[in-house]
């Protein structure tokens, strides 16, 4: 039995649609997250779980239970906010045992569980602290406790770090992690960065414009993206995409890069894919920055392109090349050589055939076989 | 080092002017009081011949004698604080949870409900109405009717439902998420929360019942239910028709003007006492509404 099940669930908001039949396994003790661009409708479906809002149509269920129709205290979920929702008046230890005295729980369970709670999260010194008196990643590690406190079923995170900088971002993330493996809760939890939905999820479910893209652990999605959306979302810099033809070289598939110029690159299809293609099919050619190479650095089937240097940007240990082949941009991201300022003299790029990725052009799917 | 001014010359001046003018209107205000108080304690005989202008001449506390030896005057006074802390109470017990109920999107009927409330703003029914549905609900005379019949303000409830609108919606959530019921969601959250907003209408409602003195006048007949206000008129307009307090300023201290001086004194000290307290939230909660965070 899963511990959260979405089926067909839609939220409308008068005429207007905005989730579209959502369906969604959470298995026990999963960290799934919910990833996608502003106005995907995560964080509706994400309330949608809470009870925060209603549901339009399809049914939600909560360890086996129905909850369509279930007040949100009563569904064993507890839930941290993006902008912490501290109360303000209260201290530390008052806002993490805010949901037990208002369910009138005894004193010294209360005390006792609010003990547990900060020692878990590193709150004990700052127990009668008001929010006003914190760092943001202390505010948000009491908005966790008041949900540990609760000991609920799912939790449910909507946007946790969004409101922390860079650097306090990364290690709350590697501590909401720890505390997952910990507790072993259940969670869903809702980002638009994609990199916390990289590091944290066991699954991760990419949604765009109100409907699922794709669900699957972070590597599968970021090796066998289902389509050009998903492909273009995870990973930083995001896939390239080129814009090309489908086109039969001697018997072979190739793909014909748009181009002014008449000349166009042809780039090499992986045989696996080339089966699925049919000559002047419009499609997007997909490649991870991380796969393009420079110089002699690429092994196995490697095809080699002109291009030209638009910008170097040297990140420390690697650099971005943007470059540009038959006009279209294309961004690789290498290790940073010695002398950088050669790279802007680089006239060829390495491509390694079986990294490319080939989607239709018209509906966006991969045309390898994973849509 | 050379030194240099942050401030131009036309700057200074302005300055200088700006707190020239303050400094008048500081004592413009200022000066009634510390009259009013100067001729409370001074001799009627030398308020009466025009001495006391600023500081109190003849030193003497028999104005104050006389005010507090009269039982009315306790009787005033006490109705006076059943009106003010104890309509001030109702008041609140019945504006916070309309204004809550006000402020919720999910409120069925709310537009319309908002109007009604805003309309009595603008348009009310005019005295004669009013008086005759107190005096058939059976509330004239009444110290109940005073409270229950001026409980409600629609400026307070509108102030008060603007700032319970502009309070964050993730704390409703997450009490909602917490377990929190409807009521410990106001009693819990929204009222902490509104502090200011509270005490600044709290604050209106003592102002405007302490100093009530229309409604007493009309509403109620017998003396034991009085506010200080209204005694405060009986001092000023019966007692000059009073043989027997005539007489008695041939042998006494006080005067007529002392006497009335002693009972403004004596009548403003609790709200003097209250305001400082709770100043602060009031400079705060005289900008609600106005702006969302």
């Amino acid at each position: 039995m899963s511990a959260v099940e979405l089926n067909d669930v839609v939220k409308r908001y008068g005429a207007l649609e905005v989730v579209h039949s959502v369906n969604l396994n959470v298995e026990r003790g999963e960290f799934v997250v919910l990833v996608g661009p502003s106005g995907c409708g995560k964080s509706t479906t994400l309330r949608m779980v809470a009870g925060l809002e209603e549901i339009s149509g399809g049914t939600v269920s909560i360890g086996g239970r129905l909850v369509n129709r279930v007040a949100p205290k009563d569904r064993d979920v507890a839930m941290v906010f993006q902008n912490y929702a501290l109360y303000p008046h209260l201290n530390v230890a008052e806002n993490i045992a805010f949901g037990l005295r208002v369910r009138r729980e005894k004193k010294d369970v209360i005390e006792a569980a609010v003990k547990e709670a900060a020692a878990i999260l590193d709150l004990t010194p700052y127990l009668a602290r008001k929010p006003a008196d914190l760092s943001g990643g202390q505010r948000q590690r009491v908005a966790m406790g008041r949900a540990i406190v609760r000991k609920p079923q799912v939790f449910l995170f909507d946007e946790p770090l969004s409101n922390l900088d860079a650097k306090l971002r990364t290690q709350m993330r590697a501590e909401i992690k720890r505390l997952h493996k910990r507790m072993g809760v259940t969670s869903i939890y809702v980002t638009h960065d994609q990199i916390e939905a990289m590091t944290l999820a066991d699954r991760i479910v990419v949604m765009n414009g109100g409907r699922v893209e794709q669900v699957g652990t972070p590597m599968e999605l970021f090796l066998k993206p289902a389509n050009a959306f998903v492909a273009s979302f995870l990973g930083s810099p995001p896939m390239n995409l080129l814009r090309a033809t489908v086109v039969c070289v001697d018997g072979e598939p190739m793909a014909r890069i748009d181009a002014a110029d008449p000349e166009a690159a042809l780039l090499r299809l992986p045989k696996a894919i080339g089966t699925s293609l049919r000559a002047d099919q419009r499609i997007l050619v997909g490649l991870r920055p991380e796969h393009v190479a420079v110089g002699n650095d690429a092994s196995g089937d490697v095809q080699e392109i002109a291009a030209t240097v638009d910008l170097v940007e040297p990140l420390g240990s690697e650099a971005l090349l943007h470059t540009r082949i038959s006009g279209q941009p294309i961004v690789a991201k290498i290790e940073t050589p010695a002398d950088v300022e050669a790279l802007s003299q680089i006239g060829r790029l390495q491509i390694p055939v079986g990294r490319l990725h080939v989607f239709d052009a018209e509906s966006g799917k991969a045309v390898n076989g994973h849509a | 080092m050379a030194s240099f001014n942050l401030y131009s010359r036309g700057d200074r001046i302005f300055g200088y002017a700006n707190a020239t003018l303050i400094g008048l209107f500081v004592l413009s205000t200022l000066y009634p009081f510390i009259y009013i108080l100067s001729v409370s304690i001074s001799s009627g005989a030398a308020v009466t011949s025009g001495q006391v202008v600023l500081l109190p001449k003849d030193l003497t506390l028999a104005a104050y004698e006389f005010v507090l030896s009269d039982r009315l005057f306790w009787i005033a006074y006490g109705n006076t604080f059943i009106y003010t802390f104890g309509g001030t109470a109702v008041s609140l017990a019945i504006m916070i949870p309309g204004a809550y109920a006000l402020s919720r999107a999910r409120l069925r009927g709310r537009k319309i409900l908002n109007l009604m409330v805003a309309f009595t703003l603008w348009f009310n029914a005019g005295m004669i109405p009013f008086f005759l549905n107190m005096r058939d609900l059976g509330l004239l005379d009444s110290r109940f009717g005073i409270i229950i019949g001026f409980a409600c303000n629609a400026f307070n409830v509108i102030l008060l439902r603007n700032f319970f609108e502009a309070v964050p919606k993730s704390f409703e959530e997450a009490a909602k998420m917490d377990g929190a019921s409807e009521f410990q969601l106001l009693w819990k959250v929204f009222i902490p929360l509104s502090k200011p907003a509270i005490i600044t209408v709290a604050l209106f409602c003592i102002v405007s019942r302490w100093n009530s003195y229309f409604w007493a006048m009309v509403l109620l007949r017998g003396e034991e239910k009085i506010p200080l206000q209204l005694y405060l008129k009986r001092i000023i307009v019966d007692l000059t028709a009073n043989d027997e307090f005539a007489s008695s300023l041939l042998t006494s201290r006080y005067s007529f003007e002392t006497v009335t001086a002693a009972i403004m004194i004596a009548s403003i000290i609790p709200v003097l006492l209250i305001y400082p307290s709770i100043q602060k939230y009031f400079n705060r909660g005289i900008t609600l509404g106005g702006v969302k965070e």
